[in-house]
């Protein structure tokens, strides 16, 4: 299955677009994302100060409401990758 | 209407203290208390020149109304907000986050101002990016949404 990843803030730096999609197992959750997104981290993003973003950033579903680990991922779902925030 | 709550793109237009005194007027409404968020030329040490605000729109529009209706249920009922924020490349000076409420009485009014900005630090999705006088930029961090029971 594959998912849409789109992208905010310092994640920005895993690709020029503003969608990055992602190769996962059938049936993955939101934990099996944060392993990819790790595994992509360390393989081509380790100086760009990324290595916490897959533990620390927070996902949104398409109802813009957080998703917790054990959400499960529909084919082509569009997932909003939230990173530490810090407005004002 | 007592709320208006909006991101600002910088490209289009800018964050105005004239529309958000007017906003606020209220013959109800004794007190007037207004918070202004530039971009300054320095953080930790480096020269900056201009952030650049990324935002997730829905989500902080949702955040803004609900932390704005928050304040007005624990201060003051009948305060008026005006709360916006930019969107986009800001240069040093410019504003970035504009509060203005009023209220019946100054200290609702000032501790509204308070709880609005600091809500928003840690609720609303929102990210800055420093750019510096060297040309380099760098992602600031801030605080996760991450449910804390999931962080190991």
């Amino acid at each position: 299955m594959e998912i849409q990843l789109k992208l905010y803030g310092s994640s920005k730096k895993l690709s020029d677009k503003d969608i990055l999609n992602i190769e996962l197992p059938n049936n993955s959750n939101i934990e099996k994302l944060r392993i990819a997104l790790s595994k992509i981290i360390s393989k081509k993003y380790l100086k760009n100060n990324l290595q916490n973003l897959s533990k620390t950033a927070a996902f949104f579903s398409e109802a813009d409401e957080v998703v917790n680990d054990n959400y499960k991922l529909k084919n082509k779902e569009l997932i909003s990758i939230i990173p530490p925030i810090g407005g004002g | 209407m007592t709320l208006h709550t909006a991101l600002v793109k910088t490209e289009e237009e800018k964050i105005s203290s004239e529309e958000a005194k007017k906003f606020i007027l209220s013959e109800k409404n004794g007190a007037e208390s207004i918070f202004i968020g530039r971009v300054r030329n320095e953080n930790s040490g480096k020269k900056v020149t201009a952030v650049t605000y990324d935002v997730h729109d829905k989500a902080v529009i949702k955040s803004f109304q609900s932390i704005c209706n928050d304040a007005k249920s624990k201060f003051d009922k009948s305060a008026s907000i005006f709360l916006e924020h930019a969107k986009g490349y800001v240069p040093v000076g410019e504003i970035s986050i504009l509060i203005a409420v009023s209220s019946g009485h100054r200290d609702e009014a000032f501790k509204i101002c308070r709880y609005i900005l600091e809500e928003i630090k840690h609720k609303s999705p929102i990210w800055k990016k420093e750019h510096y006088i060297e040309g380099n930029e760098e992602w600031l961090p801030g605080h996760s949404l991450r449910p804390k029971e999931e962080i190991k």
